[in-house]
């Protein structure tokens, strides 16, 4: 598949964790970037364009499932992708019923986190396209009115 | 914004559709294909799991707790995603499903919460009050020490243990518990290494926390009822005590830390110390090889007056080897008994009648060239013996037949075998360490015992000698054991050979052959853990670190006490039992066993039954299959019904136009297509190609020669089958489609009177590869429809393929390879279904079938060979 750059932000609150990935991450041409809380997260996702959110579901602070929540509120076209070290169906339900776009557990292989994030980043860019599709419509039927 | 929404439904599916609305259509194409994609996948990873799930539960792969949660979570996830894409392909249709998964996924989780039961309000319970009843307190090795000092009446040193109680609130109160899961979660539980560094983390972990105020108050409290016997400032001894150590057949032996001669400063520091031994490399490896519960073993500690011992040991009420044995075994060593536990010596062996008086029947005293003695502040030193001492007995007559009586006393009142270690203190009286039961074994040849004389193959022996620890005999090639790291290494099968028996080289137990050793004892740690594990174990056996050559094949017989060169199949044929399953009946495989029933099994098999529905989905794989039915159907329909140029079906058009219509998904055409015809030239989808590459490659020599009865049966079919006649079939089904996308390709066909289905996702990402394909129905009578599909599951499995055979249908599964292979295979599939056409008319006999075999893979071995290369358009078409 082809897929062009996109950008993507890790959130764990391991440091050797999350600086490993971003390195790996930044090596297969993504622009990558990593916090290690919730509230640095959304901090960042103010300023930043973000595509793919990565997010660790048990940090110390804001934990995982209120960042998801907050990150759908405040910017419901970043897809989040949940990843996590302590296996758990109701927290993986939750998640993904909060519109998280799918759960993941450590030790994931690295290639399986890349095709996520590349079929969350195509689910988004559909998304965006539909938008962009909707307005025009809307814009060329205001006209015409 | 009203007039945008008017607009779009009012167009309905009509013909003429605005060129922008043509793009948008394309959009609405590729959303919908990207959501079935995504449901496809997750299916697969769903499919996966449940397979390996099934291989858990039938193999002998050991795992544990965090396999099954992450395999719970893993499958609840990827089924949630799939009715989620479902609902998007189709909006409102299925949103019954939320409630099936939400419904089942709570079955699960009620399975998999562990019902925890802390009995008891108490961190620490004095010696003095516990029995046998307080085992879910303090573990059974201090309950029973109680019950043997305030029931039984027999000299225990005084002690208390710190309770399961007091274990839970140390990890609480340092929030260990979900610390550990995670990490062990994270840990590839077959490697040695990581396993390794996994347990040297962990133990860190607990050694580096708080003991929390009251527990250490409680714990300081009762050493200070100790000294108020034993005197102040004396020095005890730690040991584990924990919960779920006397679990059905389980020994746990010495797989947890003992501390010995600690001053009263660093009591809390050993404490520790022994809750982390919870997590030795031994005791991780032991429980996920036995299938116990992380959980399930909490550690209790027992603490007690440290005896100041000149000689001790371990006997066994009844020899452990031989069930009709009846005499008791002593081991004796001089100083602590440690060195009869740990294998470092080579006890004295006494062995006493049960009569009373006793009678002393054998008495073999070794050389025992060291032993441990307490230090006068702390710890415990170790002495090297020489001269006239450590050639003496470690214990007289007297006191062998004392111990003797004692032990005969313990198994009358457990009734049954016991396994008790002891102590001679330098006040002469001789002290009870522990108590517990003893696992004996069926011997089939008495221990010691040797083969007739004049055995024929002397040549071969490299050694003779040692003493029985595990009967059995086995064969591998020789990895000798120095130092740990020597154990990260040891490779599946091995004779494990050692200098000293020591109680950690049980990590490498259940992938062991045999094991050979030096030093040691069968009343040793060791010994108890390969009896368990059924691995045959030779000790005692002098040079033989030296005498075997690493690497070397030999055989060990442990019952006849010698190790051959090579391998000797006479003596492994006479004793091939299959080693036990040690997973089955555990508590971790019944967890298991009580999840998968609500993941695994599939109810629904039929899509064309009116039971095929949301509602009657009970179990993830019904879901997973409802699903999947579904969405493939919805894909279909929406692809069908859409004309407009672009995507509706097109007839493949290959020189002549083919009985075959192609739905394009998404970007299966490599550009425009015709408004009624798609040529193969025009064709980019990856699996479909291959497909055809295999249903064109061998010319169709027309059906095979077909015996009288064959024709009758297909007529008889015919007539009787409504599915068959012509006028009844469904659209789906009346046309062979193939749906495709580049990547994606899925082939509903009928030739003859057979229905097959293909469905494949063949990229770049190997991990999501795969193909399935489905095979039923006929028009022969039912014998000869099931050996035709047991005939082609027989072939696919040839090729890769998991297959299974219900009835007169045949299911075939491969996955996780890279594009070339599933190409092949796909070619392969291709061959086989344009091949097997009425194949169930000759199916008379099995003979028929093996010849008709020969054929087929002959041809298919030529198509891999890609003697058929390049894509042909059949002359004839259907």
């Amino acid at each position: 598949m082809q897929v062009d750059a996109f950008s993507v932000l890790l959130v764990d609150d391991e440091p050797e964790f999350l600086e490993t990935l971003v390195k790996r991450l930044k090596k297969r041409k993504l622009t990558v970037h990593g916090v290690k809380s919730g509230e640095e997260a959304l901090q960042w996702l103010t300023k930043e364009s973000v595509d793919v959110v990565v997010l660790d579901v048990k940090m110390p602070g804001m934990d995982g499932i209120e960042a998801l929540r907050q990150i759908k509120q405040n910017h419901p076209l970043v897809e989040v992708i949940m990843l996590t070290g302590h296996a758990s169906m109701e927290v993986a339900i939750e998640g993904m019923e909060l519109g998280a776009f799918d759960y993941l557990m450590k030790p994931m292989d690295i290639d399986e986190l890349l095709y996520k994030l590349q079929d969350a980043y195509q689910k988004q860019s559909l998304r965006r396209q539909k938008i962009k599709k909707m307005k025009e419509v809307v814009e060329a039927g205001d006209a015409g009115n | 914004m009203l007039s945008f929404l008017r607009k779009i439904f009012a167009r309905g599916d009509h013909e003429a559709i605005p060129p922008m609305d043509v793009e948008e259509l394309r959009t609405t194409f590729k959303v919908r294909y990207h959501h079935f994609k995504l449901l496809l996948n997750a299916n697969n990873k769903a499919l996966e799991m449940m397979t390996e799930m099934e291989h858990a539960l039938h193999g002998n792969r050991p795992f544990g707790m965090a396999f099954i949660k992450a395999a719970c979570t893993a499958i609840s996830a990827n089924v949630f995603h799939i009715v989620k894409n479902l609902n998007e392909l189709a909006p409102g249709k299925y949103e019954e499903l939320y409630d099936r998964f939400k419904e089942i996924q709570e079955n699960i989780s009620r399975e998999l919460s562990v019902r925890e039961h802390r009995i008891g309000d108490k961190l620490v319970i004095p010696l003095a009050e516990a029995d046998k009843d307080m085992a879910d307190q303090v573990g059974s090795k201090m309950a029973n020490l109680g019950e043997v000092r305030n029931r039984i009446h027999l000299p225990v040193p005084p002690g208390f243990a710190v309770s399961s109680l007091g274990y839970h609130r140390f990890m609480e109160h340092n929030k260990l518990q979900v610390e550990i899961d995670r990490r062990i979660q994270a840990t590839v539980a077959e490697r040695m290494d990581e396993l390794f560094r996994l347990s040297a983390d962990i133990q860190q972990l607990i050694i580096r926390s708080e003991v929390p105020a009251d527990l250490e108050e409680a714990i300081m409290e009762a050493y200070r009822e100790i000294e108020k016997q034993a005197g102040a400032g004396v020095r005890v001894s730690l040991r584990s005590s924990a919960l779920g150590e006397d679990m059905a057949g389980t020994s746990f032996a010495g797989q947890y830390r003992s501390e010995l001669n600690v001053s009263a400063e660093h009591i809390l520091h050993a404490y520790k110390e022994i809750l982390a031994s919870k997590y030795s490399l031994a005791a991780m490896s032991y429980r996920l090889n036995r299938g116990i519960r992380d959980e399930d073993v909490s550690m209790s500690v027992g603490c007690m007056a440290m005896v100041n011992a000149v000689a001790g040991g371990v006997m066994y009420s009844r020899n452990p080897m031989d069930i009709r044995d009846t005499s008791i075994l002593i081991n004796s060593v001089w100083g602590l008994p440690k060195s009869v536990v740990d294998g470092s010596v080579t006890p004295d062996a006494f062995t006493v009648s049960r009569d009373d008086p006793g009678e002393i029947l054998s008495r073999d005293v070794r050389v025992k060239d060291r032993k441990f003695v307490c230090y006068p502040d702390e710890g415990v030193c170790r002495l090297d013996l020489t001269g006239e001492s450590s050639e003496l007995p470690s214990i007289t007559d007297e006191q062998a037949l004392e111990l003797a009586r004692m032990a005969v006393r313990l198994e009358e009142y457990y009734g049954g075998p016991q396994d008790i270690e002891w102590a001679v203190g330098d006040d002469g009286i001789i002290y009870l360490l522990q108590c517990r039961p003893l696992q004996q074994m069926e011997s089939t040849r008495p221990p010691g015992e040797q083969p007739p004389a004049g055995s024929d193959d002397s040549a071969a022996i490299i050694l003779a000698g040692g003493m029985t620890a595990s009967p059995g005999v086995g064969c591998g090639p020789v990895y000798i054991v120095r130092k740990d790291m020597d154990a990260l290494q040891f490779p599946e099968g091995a004779v494990l050979v050692a200098s000293q028996s020591l109680p950690r080289w049980a990590s490498m137990l259940s992938r062991a052959a045999a094991v050979v050793t030096e030093q040691g004892s069968v009343a040793g740690h060791l010994a108890n853990v390969a009896r368990e594990f059924s691995v045959p174990a030779l000790f005692g056996v002098l040079h033989a670190t030296q005498q075997l050559k690493q690497g070397d094949l030999v055989t060990v017989d442990a019952d006849g006490l010698k190790v051959y060169e090579g391998r000797i199949d006479a003596l492994l044929a006479a004793r091939s039992e299959p080693k036990k399953n040690l997973m089955a009946g555990s508590p971790v495989y019944e967890m298991l066993e009580k999840v998968a029933e609500h993941i695994v099994p599939l109810n629904l098999l039929d899509p064309d039954s009116t039971e095929f529905r949301a509602r009657n989905c009970t179990t993830f794989h019904d879901i997973t299959r409802f699903c999947h039915e579904k969405s493939v159907q919805e894909v279909f329909s929406f692809g069908k019904e859409h004309h407009f140029s672009e995507r509706s079906s097109k007839q493949l058009f290959c020189k002549v136009p083919m009985q075959f219509w192609i739905i394009n998904l998404d970007d299966g055409f490599k550009g425009e297509a015709g408004r009624k015809y798609v040529q193969l030239d025009n064709i980019a989808s990856i699996p479909m190609l291959a497909l055809w590459e295999g249903m064109t490659a061998v010319p169709w020599g027309g059906p095979p020669p077909v015996d009288t009865k064959g024709f009758m049966a297909v007529l008889m079919q015919a007539t009787t089958n409504p599915a068959l006649d012509p006028t009844m079939k469904s659209d789906y089904a009346a046309r062979n489609y193939f749906m495709i996308s580049r990547n994606f390709c899925n082939l509903s066909s009928r030739f003859g009177f057979h229905f097959s289905t293909v469905e494949a996702l063949v990229g770049e990402r190997p991990s999501e590869n795969y193909i399935s394909f489905q095979f039923k129905g006929g028009a022969a009578d039912y014998p000869r429809r099931v050996r035709r599909a047991v005939f082609v599951s027989s072939i696919l499995q040839d090729y890769g393929f998991r297959t299974e055979v219900k009835e007169d249908a045949a299911f075939a599964r491969i996955e996780g390879h890279e594009e070339k292979f599933m190409r092949e295979r796909l070619a392969i599939l291709g061959y086989l279904i344009i091949h097997t056409r009425q194949l169930d008319m000759i199916m008379s006999s099995n003979a028929a079938v093996n010849n008709h075999k020969s054929k087929i893979v002959s041809d298919i071995e030529s198509i891999l060979r890609g003697e058929y290369t390049g894509k042909k358009c059949p002359t004839g078409s259907n």
